[in-house]
């Protein structure tokens, strides 16, 4: 008897009887749907963090200090300064400032525009072009000039488009549109990308006080730890110890989040998978009923002339057909779910975060759920042939 | 003349926990192409347990089963498998068909395990159904049919392979006296056609319908010989347990 004709036959019993199928299915469609949408959920979550990440572009390092408590501290020109000595790592730097009070247009209070005070290289840094207006200068800085460059957001939701000339308030502090940046996310919204606003640094301290964190760019990423390194051995010969300041490369961070979502995504698909086990004894335990059913049917096979590796192949064969179903329909689910979920999560958070397994999640629980069919419907099928 | 059967003082003991039942106490005989022969004994004579040996669904605890001078005794079970698959039509007394395929695929089956390709299955499978007279119910399923037609089905069945013993368990112990003796009479067509027969019966009616009778009494031959002897029909109890006739 061939491959195919088992397979044929295989179907036959799979369609006649198909609640107890249905059943049969039930814990490998759960498992590998579930496999699916965690794994995709990892990777949408991985994508998001990157995405945001590359906001900031991977070849940037973040200096923090902690001047409290230090006899010394450090000022912009000192930051320059070491960024200039150490030009064959580093190329630009600006100081950043977050902005913690609440921007308002008019009567409106906007809580969720991220605002920063930086200089005149940070567009330069994160990559972003100035579409309408202009963009800072160092005479903003050295004036310490209430001016600002805003968002498309912005732009568009508060301004129709004219923001330019235009003015708004951070921190009780009335500032003058003159720029408006081009659009950098995927679509304008509320928290996105274009939700945002800069002005000079200097403006920034006045407002919200000391300057703590720059950014730096490095002239090549594939230096990173030799950047690192400089920056770090400038810094320490400015405040005498390590305690006070903190270098930190983005690429690094987005690699320590990335492995840390993939630990996580590795526990749940475990549980995930768990799941496909017990879905497979699930089989088992219905191909055991079903030989025990069977004997008669055995007894006749066997007595028309079938051999053991035939009956053996005829149980084995349905219950891997039995459990490839299950897998299928299980990523037609997973599939659908993740559709859902994204569409969910994107709703809920305002963040566009979209749920994508990866081919080789769908390849690997559909060989797992195959294989384990093989498996379970082989050893009550040993057992068919005992007798 | 070589004998397509052939039984040399052939035991079988059945253990059970301490108990050895003797099913079958040193048979002998020999059936020959083309005979009509019938096993004939009460209920418990060892008829199953020869029906078993000679149909290789088992092994002699002792002795010899040659099946057209093979020695059945020494095969493997995969050999067993094809020498049942090659040599030998079953048909039993619960017409055992598979009541998920329907009448062609039901009767296709031994010729799938001989490995002869679809096509030229479907077409003897057909042929065999049109010879017990089923040609047109081929698409049915064993359940719609009468007794009489499912053993009808298994008798297809056992033919389709072209088998050199058509074996057949108490055929007619589930069917009606009419319907039962229309099976009969194709097993007597097969045998004027040329096939060797075995039948196994109780019924000494069914069994003189046979061309010649192995009389089995607790796992002994007690008569072995034309069915129209008057000895071959004696009922056991009358003959004795005096001596074996020869
Ligand atoms: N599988 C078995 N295990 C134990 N005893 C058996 C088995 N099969 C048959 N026997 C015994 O062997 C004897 C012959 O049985 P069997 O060949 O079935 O006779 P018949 O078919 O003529 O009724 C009986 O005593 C029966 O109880
Ligand atoms: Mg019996």
């Amino acid at each position: 008897m061939s491959i195919l004709e088992s397979v044929e036959l295989a179907l036959k019993n799979i369609v006649s009887s198909k609640t107890r199928t249905l059943l049969t299915m039930l814990g490998i469609i759960i498992g590998v749907a579930a496999v699916i949408v965690i794994v995709g959920l990892g990777n949408g979550l991985e994508g998001y963090v990157a995405g945001s990440f590359s906001d900031m572009g991977t070849n940037t390092l973040t200096v923090t200090v902690m001047s409290r408590g230090s006899t010394r501290s450090l000022s912009v020109d000192e930051m320059y300064e070491i960024v200039a000595e150490n030009s064959q790592y580093l190329d630009l730097c600006s100081p950043t400032v977050n902005m913690m009070g609440y921007v308002k247009i008019g009567s409106e209070t906007l809580s969720s525009t991220s605002s920063m005070g930086v200089s005149e290289d940070y567009f330069g840094i994160s990559g972003d072009t100035v579409a309408k207006g202009r963009g800072l200068q160092y005479s903003d800085i050295a004036n310490r000039s209430k001016v600002c460059v805003i968002g498309a957001f912005l732009d568009q939701a508060y301004f129709g488009g004219n923001a330019v000339g235009e003015t708004l308030r951070v921190g009780g502090t009335s500032l003058t549109i003159v720029g408006v940046l081009a659009q950098s996310g995927e679509r304008l919204e509320e928290g996105g990308a274009d939700d945002c606003l800069y002005l000079p640094y200097s403006t920034a301290s006045r407002i919200s006080g000391e300057i703590s964190s720059y950014v730096v760019t490095m002239r090549d990423e594939d230096h990173i730890d030799e950047s690192v390194d400089a920056l770090e051995r400038a810094l320490y010969a400015v405040f005498a110890s390590d305690s006070y300041y903190t270098v930190t490369s983005m690429a690094e961070m987005l690699e320590t989040m990335t492995s840390m979502i993939n630990i996580l995504v590795g526990v749940l698909a475990g549980i995930a998978a768990i799941s496909l086990v017990v879905g497979g004894i699930g089989i088992m335990n219905i191909m055991l009923v079903s030989v025990t059913e069977r004997t008669r049917e055995i007894g006749i096979r066997k007595s028309l002339g079938a051999k053991e590796r035939c009956i053996m192949q005829q149980f084995v064969i349905e219950a891997a057909c039995t459990s490839a179903l299950g897998g299928i329909t299980g990523i037609l689910i997973g599939r659908g779910l993740s559709v859902l979920a994204s569409r969910v999560v994107t709703r809920l958070m305002g963040e566009t975060l979209t749920v994508s397994p990866t081919a080789a999640a769908v390849g690997m629980a559909f060989g797992i759920s195959v294989g384990i069919g093989i498996l379970f419907g082989y050893l009550p099928a040993k057992n068919a042939h005992v007798r | 003349m070589k004998a397509l059967i052939e039984f040399q003082q052939v035991c079988k003991y059945y253990y059970m926990g301490d108990d050895t039942v003797v099913a079958a106490d040193h048979i002998s005989f020999q059936v020959f192409k083309g005979e009509f022969v019938a096993i004939v004994g009460q209920s418990g004579s060892g008829k199953s347990t020869c029906m078993n040996i000679i149909g290789c669904l088992d092994v002699p605890s002792e002795g010899t089963y040659l099946l057209d001078g093979r020695d059945v005794g020494q095969m493997d079970k995969d050999e067993l498998a094809e020498i049942r698959n090659e040599l030998l039509g079953f048909i039993f007394q619960q017409y055992n068909l598979l009541p998920k395929l329907n009448l062609l695929e039901n009767v296709e089956v031994p010729l799938m395990y001989a490995g002869v390709p679809k096509r030229e299955r479907r077409e003897r499978a057909k042929i065999a159904l049109e010879m017990v007279g089923l040609g047109d119910k081929i698409k049915h399923k064993p359940n719609e049919l009468s007794g009489g037609q499912q053993q009808r089905v298994s008798i297809a069945r056992a033919l389709v392979g072209e088998p050199a013993v058509i074996l057949a368990d108490e055929p007619t112990g589930a069917l009606d006296s009419r319907t039962g003796r229309e099976v009969l009479g194709i097993l007597q067509e097969l045998h004027a056609a040329g096939h060797t027969v075995v039948l196994i019966t109780h019924d000494n009616s069914i069994a003189v319908q046979a061309q010649r009778i192995i009389r089995l009494e607790d796992g002994h031959v007690l008569y072995d010989g034309p069915s129209d002897a008057p000895e071959a029909v004696v009922t056991p109890r009358a003959a004795g347990m005096g001596g074996v006739p020869s």
